[in-house]
């Protein structure tokens, strides 16, 4: 039904990707098959798959690899809970609701070098914010930039302010599509709101969690300018290359290494680890919201 | 927080969410307003820092403790970076570009999503696969094929070219496709065929309404993401003709207070999406109100 | 992105030095604000000896587009508009990106796809050898465009500074503007307190070699008297990056292939460097990273090698309030140079000859000397650099340092090591683990297996 109409609807969407999205896409894969250098990005030389063997057996592929997890997780996850939370509170009736609703978005609107410039300083190791709060509970002198760690919580922290508010508004717009007869009969049934809350929120928002989900996981995945700016400008995230990430990695390969075809592979790689974790994610939320059901 | 509502949440759908009114949604507790002031005070934190240090040189911010007030010095900064770059030109040339890449997208990307949430048409499940594909690939490597694009159709030094790769985006048909699952019931879609609607009446008159909220937090995301990027304008629009974060980035010109300079740019072209948010803030929560008191 | 960082930052502070340092500056004639016709004079003898540019370009209006990054400050030293007086068909617009990196990026990119560059391109140091080993074919070679004047314009050069910018079989792509010759700045006062000798002419004769400086190094430590929580040098990078250029080799071969495991150079300013690292001489500061820079005012370290530029970073960064703290001796072991810049026109403007000829006034050495005196920006023109208004400048917010002597003799003392594509990467693979030393207490033979791997992957992978 309706299955012409649908072509024409999604038409203008595809003309404008074919040509912005698609076309760069695959041009990435052809030159992740090739010896490439940015110098001279015509001059392509075929080494079938080389690069891609090269990379998994390469040392600052796996540690960028591994720091991308891990900064991955320690800022996804604690964003999206904050802003589930975040979202709960706003949707209550009260005073000064859109200032709030205002107030929260404006971190997004604030560009990432401003931003990251910002949390550098509160990083300071000498003088900075973090340590002096960390200083009334007994730690000390927190080496925020060159401690695997304690860089890598900074960068989540960056990441985590940018985009609570981001997704709070998503799960806001979200909860107000949930109908209402299904509180209404969860009342009746003598729900607890913890319970309403339970059974009925987190399930309406499904949805809308598995899309954040998905897009913090390629955003964190592809996690990029925060890195670079907090490292002061420089691809290789760290003296030990402590808070490099893939996309990091990619940006020294290419741009800094003027290695086209081995950045293209990064990429690539990059696209189909996030397939991967896609199709986790999926798969989990699908468990999840069928065991709530149940 | 739920402990600390006293109305039951199924009458919070009424047409009045937007004032509250009582017998309304939901009242805030105290907690939760304490709770909700602190995250934004987080939230506006950094941004008063840039005026902060917006209004100081970097020799006075090194002090200990740093400085907390910003002072009239901010104008004099501000008026050097208007010396440097056209900030007004700037401005609107951003407003210019974030618009058309909002407008565009909202059009574009509802339309697809709306195809995608709701109509079954053979190949849909590779299309959709296809969108969100492409969302998983980072920007910069497709960045010389698109910019052979751009220089081949004559298009770099122009807002063309900043505006081209950013009129639809995998992010806002995948958004809008998630959020009309869960938003508009098939029955209504159905009902309409029954009674004999073309789909763009369909479109029109069901799925834009309950669209709404979904298609507002799009804009807001899409005007805000084509504000703030930096490194696709950098490489194809230049000072003559820049956007704002291409103004800001050609500021380093000379003189010492340099961060303070920067800084007041900053803000000074900050303001103005604050300001506009906090007008059209009322207009997107007012959107997303009305989205939700079903077609 | 190290030099490449480095240059903005030095851009972003220089000119300062001309309201601070160079306006402070007692010239010859010791008055301390220097005036117009001055500079006029003290340079016309080297107007005279390269004239602008072939008054034979014809006088069509044409519009020139200069692409910089960060500040070459040309238009701060009001040389856009002399210009645009001077040839009145000529209008110049000015593309300015304030990070290198990112300019390099762009330029790069706008090479790969073949259009979108301006008539006039800035290249920085850490690029040069990039342009000159993969691009040559993209710029026009100055030997050639500049016709009859070449041989006066390459004269007037630092020779050091014209090679580097030409290719092995003899095309010049670049013609330089300013340069970077290192010293040593350092704190008198801090000196005073550790009981070590603070006036620089001692000191130029105590640390002649890095022996030397690094023994003053080991006794400022050791002091009881020194400020606490006040260490000798801000970062290892200071020693290796000055010392790594004063040998034969540095990165390359001389034919410009990377090998700078076999280089002298890279042998004793690791060497120097690393022992420094170990023994606790140096901070660690990431250097233009925000401690680094508080660090100048707060007295975290005492001593840090500064190319000419670096002056006004330090006036910015450290303020009014230490006028006459700082100082400015020679550095140890010999000449160095880190910095400076080149203009280069692409083959694909419209407008090559007018380009050429612009870009040749802009650096001919009256321009340079201007550019000293109001943005002090060091001159690599050797004519420019002999100019009383360059070579007898002091400066008072650096205690009446002779800078013009300090820096000239350095820019004229310094051979030309071999530069290579990939210097700039394999500088801050080797920087990155010096610093880890220090930040992580990694032991200096697993910094160096760390450099090697990070290097390599820059060159091969």
């Amino acid at each position: 039904m309706g299955s012409r109409a649908a072509y024409v609807y999604v038409a203008p969407f595809f003309i404008i990707f074919a040509a912005m999205g698609l076309y760069p896409f695959l041009y990435t894969a052809w030159v992740s098959l090739h010896k490439v250098s940015l110098a001279k990005p015509n001059a392509m030389s075929w080494v079938g798959f080389a690069n891609y063997s090269h990379l998994w057996s390469n040392h600052f592929f796996l540690n960028a690899l591994k720091n991308t997890f891990t900064i991955g997780v320690i800022s996804t996850v604690p964003q999206l809970l904050i802003a589930l939370g975040v979202a709960h509170m706003l949707n209550y009736t009260m005073r000064w609701r859109t200032f709030f609703r205002v107030a929260l978005i404006l971190p997004y609107a604030t560009s990432v070098a401003a931003a990251t410039l910002v949390f550098s300083q509160i990083y300071s190791q000498q003088y900075g914010l973090a340590n002096w709060v960390t200083g009334l509970f007994g730690v000390h002198n927190i080496d925020w930039l060159n401690n695997k760690w304690a860089s890598q919580t900074a960068i989540s922290t960056i990441v985590t302010w940018r985009w609570v508010g981001y997704n709070a508004l998503i799960y806001l717009a979200g909860m107000q599509a949930i109908p209402g007869d299904l509180y209404e009969s969860a009342v009746i049934d003598g729900a607890s709101r913890w319970q309403q809350f339970r059974f009925v929120t987190l399930p309406g928002l499904r949805p809308t969690i598995l899309f954040t989900v998905i897009i913090s996981t390629i955003g964190a995945t592809q996690l990029f300018a925060e890195p670079l700016l907090y490292g002061s400008g420089k691809p290789n995230g760290g003296g030990l290359n402590q808070f490099q990430t893939l996309g990091l990695l990619m940006y020294q390969q290419g741009w800094a290494n003027r290695n086209l075809g081995l950045a293209a592979t990064t990429a690539w790689t990059i696209f189909l680890l996030i397939v991967v974790l896609v199709l986790v994610n999926v798969f989990v939320m699908r468990r999840i919201t069928r065991e709530s059901k149940g | 927080m739920a402990a600390m509502t006293t109305t039951a949440p199924a009458v919070r759908r009424s047409r009045s969410g937007r004032s509250g009114q009582a017998g309304g949604q939901q009242r805030a507790g105290k907690f939760t307003y304490f709770l909700i002031a602190i995250i934004t005070l987080l939230s506006i934190f950094p941004l008063y820092w840039t005026l902060v240090s917006g209004s100081h040189t970097n020799a006075q911010m090194a002090e200990t403790p740093p400085p907390f007030v910003p002072t009239g010095d901010f104008f004099h900064n501000l008026s050097m970076a208007m010396q440097r770059q056209d900030l007004w030109r700037a401005l609107l040339n951003s407003t210019i570009v974030a618009t058309v890449v909002a407008v565009s997208n909202v059009l574009f990307c509802t339309l697809a999503g709306f195809a995608f949430a709701k109509l079954r048409f053979r190949g849909s499940n590779v299309l959709l696969m296809l969108v969100v594909g492409t969302l998983m690939v980072p920007l910069q490597v497709g960045i010389v094929p698109l910019f052979m694009l751009a220089a081949k159709y004559h298009m770099i030094g122009h807002l063309q070219a900043a505006i081209a790769p950013y009129l639809v985006s995998a992010f806002g048909v995948f958004l809008l496709r998630q959020y009309l699952i869960a938003a508009l019931p098939t029955e209504l879609v159905e009902a309409g065929w029954v009674d004999g609607a073309s789909t763009f009446r369909i479109f029109r008159s069901i799925v834009l309404p309950i669209a709404r909220p979904a298609m507002a937090v799009l804009a807001m995301f899409q005007f805000l993401m084509a504000w703030n990027d930096f490194f696709w304008p950098i490489l194809v629009l230049n000072n003559r003709n820049p956007t704002v974060q291409v103004a800001l980035n050609g500021m380093g010109t000379g003189y010492i207070p340099q961060t303070a300079v920067v800084m007041a740019a900053t803000f000074f072209v900050t303001v103005p999406v604050l300001v506009a948010f906090g007008f059209l803030g009322k207009q997107i929560v007012g959107g997303i109100m009305q989205g939700a008191v079903k077609g | 992105m190290f030099m490449a960082r480095k240059q903005r930052q030095a851009l972003v502070g220089a000119a300062v030095v001309a309201a601070v340092a160079i306006a402070g500056c007692s010239s010859s004639k010791g008055t301390s604000s220097p005036k117009a016709s001055d500079t006029g004079t003290a340079s016309s003898a080297a107007t005279q000896a390269s004239s602008p540019a072939s008054p034979s370009v014809d006088n069509t209006p044409v519009t020139l587009t200069i692409g910089l990054f960060g500040t070459f400050g040309f238009k701060e030293a009001g040389l856009y508009d002399e210009y645009m007086k001077l040839h009145p068909n000529v209008t110049i617009k000015e593309d300015d990106v304030e990070q290198s990196a990112d300019y390099w990026t762009a330029l790069q990119t706008k090479l790969a796809a073949g259009s979108g560059v301006d008539d006039i391109q800035g290249i920085e140091i850490g690029f040069v050898a990039d342009v000159v080993a993969n691009h040559a074919d993209q710029f026009v070679d100055f030997n050639k465009a500049l016709g009859a004047d070449a041989a006066n314009v390459k004269s007037s050069f630092y020779d050091w500074k014209w090679q580097m910018a030409s290719t092995s079989d003899g095309k010049t792509l670049g013609l330089g503007t300013d340069a970077g010759p290192e010293a040593m700045c350092y704190r008198p006062d801090l000196f005073k307190a550790a009981g070590l000798p603070s006036d620089r002419d001692t000191l130029a004769q105590d640390w002649s070699t890095w022996d030397g400086f690094i023994k003053l190094g080991q006794q400022y430590m050791s002091s009881p008297t020194k400020p606490k929580g006040s260490t000798f040098l801000d970062n290892p990078a200071s020693i290796f990056s000055a010392a790594v250029y004063q040998g034969k080799e540095a990165y390359d071969t001389p034919d410009g292939k990377p090998d700078y495991k076999n280089s002298d150079g890279v042998k004793t300013a690791w060497s120097f460097a690393s022992q420094a690292a170990a023994d606790g001489i140096s901070a660690g500061l990431a250097q233009f990273g925000p401690d680094w820079n508080k660090a100048f005012a707060n007295g975290a370290f005492a001593a840090i090698s500064c190319p000419a530029w670096m002056l006004g970073y330090i006036t910015g960064q450290a303020g009014d309030a230490y006028k006459g703290k700082w100082d400015v001796a020679p550095l140890p072991g010999g000449a160095a140079n880190w910095g400076g810049s080149w203009l280069g026109v692409p083959t694909a403007s419209k407008h090559q000859a007018a380009a050429v000829a612009l870009a040749e006034w802009l650096t001919a050495p009256a321009q340079q000397v201007k550019m000293f005196t109001s943005q002090a920006h060091f001159p690599s023109s050797k004519t420019a650099a002999e100019d009383p208004a360059v070579a007898s400048a002091t400066s008072d917010y650096f205690n009446g340092a002779p800078i013009g002597k300090i820096f000239g003799d350095s820019a004229s003392k310094l051979q030309m090591t071999p530069i290579g594509p990939f210097d700039t990467q394999i500088q801050q693979a080797i920087t990155n683990a010096l610093g880890t030393i220090v930040t992580n207490k990694v032991k200096p033979d697993a910094a160096w297996n760390a450099a090697v791997a990070a290097a390599d992957q820059a060159i091969g992978g």
